[in-house]
């Protein structure tokens, strides 16, 4: 850097990241619509700050961490299971006043579920999209599409395949449907392992699919793990038996 | 498709036609397109969580005073609108088009005022 006699139009293309330079129709909607919310009164421009600055930072280090001392803990374990939301505070979330300025209708009622080798729960909001938000972050798109809110209902073993998810025969699936006043979690069991690890190592391999119920926690395999990855060139291998 | 009664089911939000809207659909400046072209790699357009923000927003005024409409309309809505009238639009822009749309359906916004302030709002970014 103590060097000023460089190109600075080279230097700025190698150390500045591209932007879209070119104002779009969707972008200028959204300030026209929100312009004229705010002028009919729907919301004030600051609540809308608020609730955008509240979505941008919640996300699934919570809902990992709650999970990771629950196996380690099992007082803890105890208190999410019978008072999911005693057990949010101390894990940093309020459900009865998430975003810090009052409480919005859907935050009222919040249920951590617990897999089992028997039993393996997995999350859908049938209605619309409802999603444990303030523990769990937004919701992927995917769990907003019509077609998982309705075929994880009806057809729950092939839709969790479709996710890479081959449950045994002898494991029940239930699927837990949210609603404006019911909102859901799982809480998968500890994998093999992972003895010895400390809450902070586990609460890496609780990725967010772990607690919608769509995938289980494996060591190695953590939210920020990328997978290395090689076309596949045979994808259907036949099963020799 | 509320399913209310056994009668023939009412005609929806859908039903209502919005050329602003369908012009925007038609120009399709979707943020994919829009990333590919000036190689931006953001996966999300960085109006998402305004209209985020936005639609939380309303929801919370919907609870509030039941002459709005409530978050369940709105999700009704997106969701007739995103398989319908502007099918060909990927998320989130569908979201945002589709709310567009059922606050002018709804009387809540009119589609002459939607126009002008859209060109207002173009006019400011671009000046």
């Amino acid at each position: 850097m103590s060097d000023h006699d460089h190109d600075h139009d080279h230097d700025h293309e190698n150390t500045v990241k591209p932007m879209v330079d070119e104002i779009t129709d969707f972008e200028v909607l959204e300030i026209a619509l929100r312009e004229l919310c705010i002028e009919k009164g729907l919301f004030t421009a600051e609540q809308h700050r608020v609730m955008t600055e509240y979505g941008e930072q919640i996300g699934p280090t919570p809902a990992a961490r709650l999970v990771a001392r629950a196996w380690l803990d099992p007082d803890f374990r105890n208190l999410v299971l019978t008072d999911a939301l005693a057990a949010s505070k101390e894990v940093g979330v309020d459900w009865l006043d998430p975003t810090g300025f009052g409480t919005p209708s859907d935050f009222y009622a919040f249920k951590v579920l617990e897999n089992t080798p028997e039993v393996h729960n997995v999350i859908v909001c049938a209605l619309c999209s409802c999603y444990p938000r303030p523990i769990l972050g937004n919701s992927p798109e995917w769990y907003r599409t019509p077609n998982y809110r309705r075929r994880i209902v009806r057809w729950p073993r092939p839709v969790l395949a479709e996710f890479g998810l081959q449950l045994p025969e002898d494991v029940e699936v239930r699927v837990a449907d949210s609603n404006q006043k019911h909102r859901y979690m799982v809480m998968p069991m500890r994998p093999a392992g992972t003895d010895g690890w400390t809450e902070d190592q586990l609460a890496e391999i609780i990725t967010r699919d772990c607690l919608i119920g769509v995938t289980l926690p494996k060591p190695g395999v953590t939210t920020n793990v990328i997978t290395a990855s090689v076309p596949a060139i045979r994808p259907i291998v036949p099963i020799v038996m | 498709m509320s399913g209310k009664s056994a009668g023939p089911p009412e005609p929806g939000v859908e039903s209502v036609a919005v050329e602003t809207l369908e012009e925007i659909a038609r120009r399709n400046q979707v943020w994919s397109a829009m990333a590919d072209k000036y190689g931006v790699e953001n996966p999300v357009p960085p109006w998402k969580t305004s209209l985020d923000g936005m639609c939380d927003a309303i929801d919370r005024s919907g609870a509030d005073d039941d002459r709005t409409f409530t978050f369940k309309d709105r999700r009704d809505e997106e969701d007739v609108l995103s398989a319908t009238r502007y099918a060909d639009l990927p998320y989130p822009e569908n979201q945002l088009v589709a709310l567009a749309h059922s606050l002018v359906a709804r009387g809540v916004i009119d589609e002459t005022e939607l126009r002008h302030r859209l060109d207002a709002v173009r006019a400011r970014l671009e000046s």
